[in-house]
């Protein structure tokens, strides 16, 4: 079953500010059906009050990771479009990844080393080699 | 009363030059000499870094091909094969890996690696038998060809 790696959604604004104004519509208007289409998600509203830092929008993942998204100066739909984003994506970085594969087991039959074709000869050591 | 040409004596002036500055510096942090601490210098080489990583995508391609074939001559050659006789037996017995594969079964599975090799050299034996044979003898087993209808 699906387990949605978005563990909480914290927005972070000013309830005077200007630029926190898509915010304030969010809050008002999309942030309960975006609650309720995302059961698995839980929503913290926290407005501080005063000329604070910019309205944010923090999302915590299941493996610890931390993503903080500026929304000052955004519409309730580009919060709404940035909110769905993050709550699709799982906690990993967004780096360059080097291969599409990883294997921890990648050889099966015993990596090459230089002996595995030359005669046995070579390799086993013990009594039994001696002359009789 | 408004004062059309204050607007002249106002000269906009850069707010954020450092970080502008530490973007390209980040991108030359780990070069030799002044170009990773000098912006004038770090710009220069930091273009060119970027020019020739793009340009450098397709002479991977032919480096990382090189070095497969590299790979695959030389496990092949532990068998008793060389690489041209060991490519060109293995397509006409209808085993279509590429190089790449072949490079990893090589390092990493040694007796598939050895039975490719058996196979290939049976192939080379049919085909020499059929080429100078020119007799009455049935064609070889591997040199069967199967055909697919998709």
């Amino acid at each position: 079953r699906y387990v949605r790696q978005l563990q909480r959604l914290q927005l972070l604004f000013s309830p005077t500010a200007a630029d926190a104004r898509g915010a304030r519509q969010f809050v008002e208007e999309a942030a309960q059906d975006f609650a309720r289409q995302h059961p698995d998600v839980v929503l913290y509203v926290s407005p501080h009050s005063g000329p604070g830092p910019a309205p944010v929008l923090r999302a915590e993942y299941l493996n610890g990771t931390v993503r903080e998204e500026l929304i000052a100066s955004m519409t309730s739909e580009e919060i709404v479009q940035l909110a769905t984003k993050l709550a699709n994506q799982s906690g990993l970085d967004i780096i360059r990844i080097r291969k599409p594969f990883h294997t921890d087991n990648p050889s099966v039959q015993g990596q090459w080393h230089p002996l595995t074709n030359k005669p046995s000869i070579l390799t086993v050591q013990g009594p039994r080699l001696q002359p009789q | 009363m408004v004062v059309l040409s204050a607007a002249r004596w106002l000269r906009s002036r850069l707010s954020d030059r450092f970080w502008r500055v530490q973007d390209v510096l980040k991108y030359a942090r780990h070069f030799r000499g002044r170009k990773n601490r000098c912006y004038r210098l770090a710009v220069r080489s930091v273009r060119r870094a970027f020019v020739r990583s793009t340009k450098a995508r397709k002479e991977k391609k032919r480096f990382l091909r090189a070095l497969w074939i590299t790979r695959i001559e030389a496990a092949s050659l532990e068998h008793g094969l060389k690489y041209p006789a060991f490519i060109s037996n293995l397509l006409k017995s209808q085993v279509e890996l590429n190089r790449k594969v072949l490079a990893d079964l090589a390092i990493y599975e040694p007796k598939t690696f050895k039975s490719l090799a058996a196979l290939a050299q049976r192939r080379r034996q049919e085909g020499f038998l059929a080429a100078l044979g020119d007799g009455k003898e049935p064609e070889g087993i591997f040199s069967r060809i199967v055909h697919q209808h998709y």
